[in-house]
C-alpha cells in the first residue's frame, strides 16, 4: 500500500537528512567538501555495535560513539582541513576522502568485512494508525532529525554563536576583522558536522539493524545528493532533498524492483538538476549562505 | 599620555616594506586623521594598530600597555575598533544582525539592545528595515551601519578606514558630523581620508604619511593653510581648497 511506502520513504529520508546536513553544513560554512562524513556517519554506527558487544547499554554506547566521531572530526579539521586553509580547496577534499578510508581500513582490520547483525534494542515496539504500522525506531529516527534540523535552523539564525557562524559563511576575512574569533568557532562546526553524521550512522543501525565497515558509502552518495538537490549549503534544503530521495527510493523499489533503484533514484535528480541548476532552495548567483 | 602610541612601526609585504617606522600618537579624546595618497600604506597602518597585521619593527602601545602578540578579538576587547576599509557589511545577515555581530563580545544583552535602539533612533533609515538583509542599503547607509556595528562594541578608540569613500556629498557631512558628536562625547578617533579638507578641519592633529613613511606630521590647521603642503602631500591644487571648513573647529588641537 502506498501511505506505508511513503511512511517508509520518510524514515529513511530522514536517516539522509542527517548526511546531507552535515555536508551542508561544511560546504556552506567552511566551503569544504568533507569526505570524511560518510566515516563519520559509519563510525557512528560501527562505535555502538562494538560498545553494545561489550555489554555496554545501547544509548551509553550510542553517546561515547559519538563523541568518538567528534574527536574523529576534530582530527580532520586539524590535520586535514586547516593545514591548507590558504592553499588549494583539492587538497583538504582528497585528504578526507584519505580519512574515510583510514576509517573503514580500521575498522576491516578489527571486525572484519562482513555486515553485522544489530540488536533489535528497541524491540518490536510499534505504532500502528489505520492501517499503518510505524515502528519505535523509525519515530525515533524522524524525531531525532527533526528536532536536530529545528534546533540548527533556531541556533543558526537567533543565537550569538549563530550569527558568528553566518558572518564567517558570508566571509572569513570580514569575521576576523571584526574580532569573531574563527579558529574556536570552526573546530566547533566540525564537531556538530560529525555528530549529526554519527548521530545518523546511529540510527541508521537502530531501523535496518546491521552495521558494516561500508555503511557509510551509500548513504553517503544519497546525502551528498541530497544536499545538492536541496540547494547546497541550504538547511531546509538538505531537509527537502533528504526527504524526496527516501521516499523516491522506497517508491521505486516498490515500482520498479530493487535492482534499478539507483537508476530511478539518480535520474530524478538528474532531471531537478536540469530544470533547477541551483537546487530546489538553493539561490542562483550568490549561493544561499544557511 | 597618549592613550595610543605608534613607535617605529614597521611593516612587509613580501620583499617590500609598505610600512617604515612610522610612529605616531593619539591621546585621549583627540581626533587624529591620516592622510595619504593611494597606496601610502594608510589601511595597513590601521590594520597593524587593530592586529590584523603583524609588525615587522616597531610597537604599539595602548592605555599604558604594549598589545604586542595581542589578537584582534584582544584588542576588540579593550577597547579597539575598526571601521574597516569599504565597510565590509555583512550581505546576507540583516542590519539587526550586522549590529548584533558588532556587539558579539558583549554579555550585557539588555544593554546592547538599548544601544543599538539608540543608534536606530539616530538612523532611522536602518531601523525601517532593520529585519531585512543588509545589501539593500545605499553605500551611504551601509557606511552608518558600520560605525553603528563599532559602536555597540562600545569602543575607546574608534579606527575609521575611508569612511567618507564613494558618499554622496549629503551623506559626507552626516558622517563627519557623526564622528564630532561621536568625539565629543569622549570617543578616541583615528580617521584615515582621501576626504583630507574635510579631515582636517575636524581632527585635533594630523599625519601625512607618502610611500610608507611620515612625511608631515602637526597642527591641521597649518597643514591646511600652507598651500606647498596641500599641493604637494594631498593632491589639491591652490584654489581646490579643501571646500568649506564646517564650523566645527572650534576646539583646540590638543596637540
Ligand atoms: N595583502 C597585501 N599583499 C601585498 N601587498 C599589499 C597588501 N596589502 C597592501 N599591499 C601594498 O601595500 C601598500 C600599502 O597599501 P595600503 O592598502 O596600506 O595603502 P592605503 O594607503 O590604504 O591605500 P588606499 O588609499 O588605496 O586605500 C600598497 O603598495 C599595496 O599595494
Ligand atoms: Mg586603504
Amino acid at each position: 500500500m502506498i501511505a506505508q511506502q511513503l511512511v517508509n520513504g520518510v524514515m529513511l529520508g530522514a536517516i539522509y537528512v542527517m548526511v546531507a546536513l552535515a555536508f551542508t553544513l561544511a560546504i556552506g560554512i567552511l566551503n569544504f567538501m568533507n569526505f570524511s562524513i560518510p566515516g563519520l556517519f559509519m563510525a557512528g554506527g560501527m562505535a555502538t555495535w562494538i560498545l553494545i558487544h561489550r555489554g555496554v547499554p545501547w544509548w551509553a554506547a550510542a553517546v561515547v560513539a559519538l563523541i568518538v566521531a567528534a574527536a574523529i572530526s576534530l582530527a580532520v579539521e586539524r590535520l586535514s582541513y586547516r593545514p591548507s586553509n590558504e592553499g588549494d580547496v583539492e587538497v583538504p577534499l582528497v585528504s578526507s576522502l584519505g580519512f574515510l578510508v583510514l576509517l573503514q581500513s580500521l575498522v576491516l582490520a578489527t571486525v572484519g568485512s562482513d555486515q553485522q547483525a544489530f540488536p533489535a534494542v528497541l524491540g518490536d515496539l510499534n505504532l500502528r494508525i489505520g492501517g499503518l504500522v510505524i515502528g519505535a525506531a523509525q519515530v525515533l529516527s524522524l524525531a531525532i532529525s527533526m528536532v536536530l534540523v529545528i534546533g540548527l535552523t533556531v541556533a543558526l539564525k537567533s543565537t550569538s554563536f549563530g550569527r558568528q557562524i553566518r558572518s564567517i559563511a558570508e566571509s572569513r576575512e570580514t569575521a576576523t576583522l571584526l574580532g569573531i574569533d574563527v579558529g574556536a568557532v570552526i573546530p566547533r562546526v566540525f564537531v556538530i558536522s560529525a555528530v549529526t553524521a554519527a548521530l545518523g550512522g546511529v540510527l541508521f543501525a537502530l531501523n535496518y539493524l546491521q552495521v558494516s565497515p561500508f555503511m557509510g558509502e551509500n548513504v553517503g552518495f544519497k546525502g551528498v545528493a541530497a544536499m545538492i538537490v536541496g540547494g547546497m549549503g541550504s538547511v531546509w534544503g538538505a531537509v527537502l532533498g533528504g526527504l524526496l530521495i527516501g521516499v523516491a527510493e522506497v517508491l521505486s523499489i516498490r515500482l520498479f524492483g530493487a535492482d534499478t533503484v539507483d537508476i530511478a533514484v539518480y535520474g530524478l535528480l538528474l532531471v531537478l538538476l536540469v530544470v533547477r541548476p541551483q537546487g530546489l532552495l538553493g539561490k542562483p548567483p550568490a549561493r544561499e549562505k544557511l | 599620555m597618549a592613550l595610543l602610541e605608534v613607535e617605529g612601526a614597521s611593516v612587509d609585504y613580501g620583499r617590500g616594506r609598505v610600512l617604515d617606522d612610522v610612529s605616531l600618537s593619539v591621546g585621549e579624546g583627540e581626533i587624529v586623521t591620516v592622510l595619504g595618497a593611494n597606496g601610502a600604506g594608510k589601511t595597513t597602518l590601521l590594520r597593524a594598530i587593530a592586529g590584523a597585521t603583524r609588525l615587522a619593527a616597531g610597537r604599539v602601545t595602548y592605555d599604558g600597555a604594549p598589545l604586542d602578540g595581542l589578537s584582534i578579538g584582544e584588542r576588540l576587547a579593550r577597547g579597539i575598533v575598526l571601521v574597516p576599509e569599504g565597510r565590509r557589511i555583512l550581505i546576507s545577515l540583516t542590519i539587526e544582525e550586522n549590529l548584533l555581530v558588532g556587539a558579539h563580545q558583549r554579555r550585557d544583552t539588555a544593554a546592547v539592545r538599548k544601544d543599538i535602539a539608540a543608534i536606530y533612533e539616530r538612523f532611522p533609515n536602518l531601523a525601517q528595515r532593520r529585519h531585512m538583509a543588509a545589501w539593500c542599503l545605499s553605500g551611504g547607509e551601509q557606511q552608518m551601519l558600520a560605525i553603528g556595528r563599532a559602536i555597540v562594541a562600545r569602543p575607546r578608540l574608534m579606527m575609521l578606514d575611508e569612511p567618507s569613500l564613494g558618499l554622496s556629498p549629503l551623506f559626507v557631512n552626516t558622517l563627519f558630523g557623526l564622528i564630532v558628536e561621536l568625539n565629543r562625547g569622549g570617543l578616541t578617533v583615528l580617521l584615515v581620508e582621501q576626504n583630507a579638507g574635510k579631515a582636517l578641519a575636524i581632527a585635533h592633529h594630523a599625519t601625512v604619511i607618502e610611500l610608507g613613511r611620515v612625511v608631515v606630521a602637526g597642527d591641521p590647521r597649518a597643514l591646511q593653510a600652507d598651500p606647498r603642503l596641500r599641493e604637494a602631500y594631498l593632491g589639491q591644487g591652490d584654489d581646490a581648497a579643501a571646500g568649506p571648513i564646517e564650523p566645527i573647529l572650534q576646539r583646540g588641537t590638543g596637540v
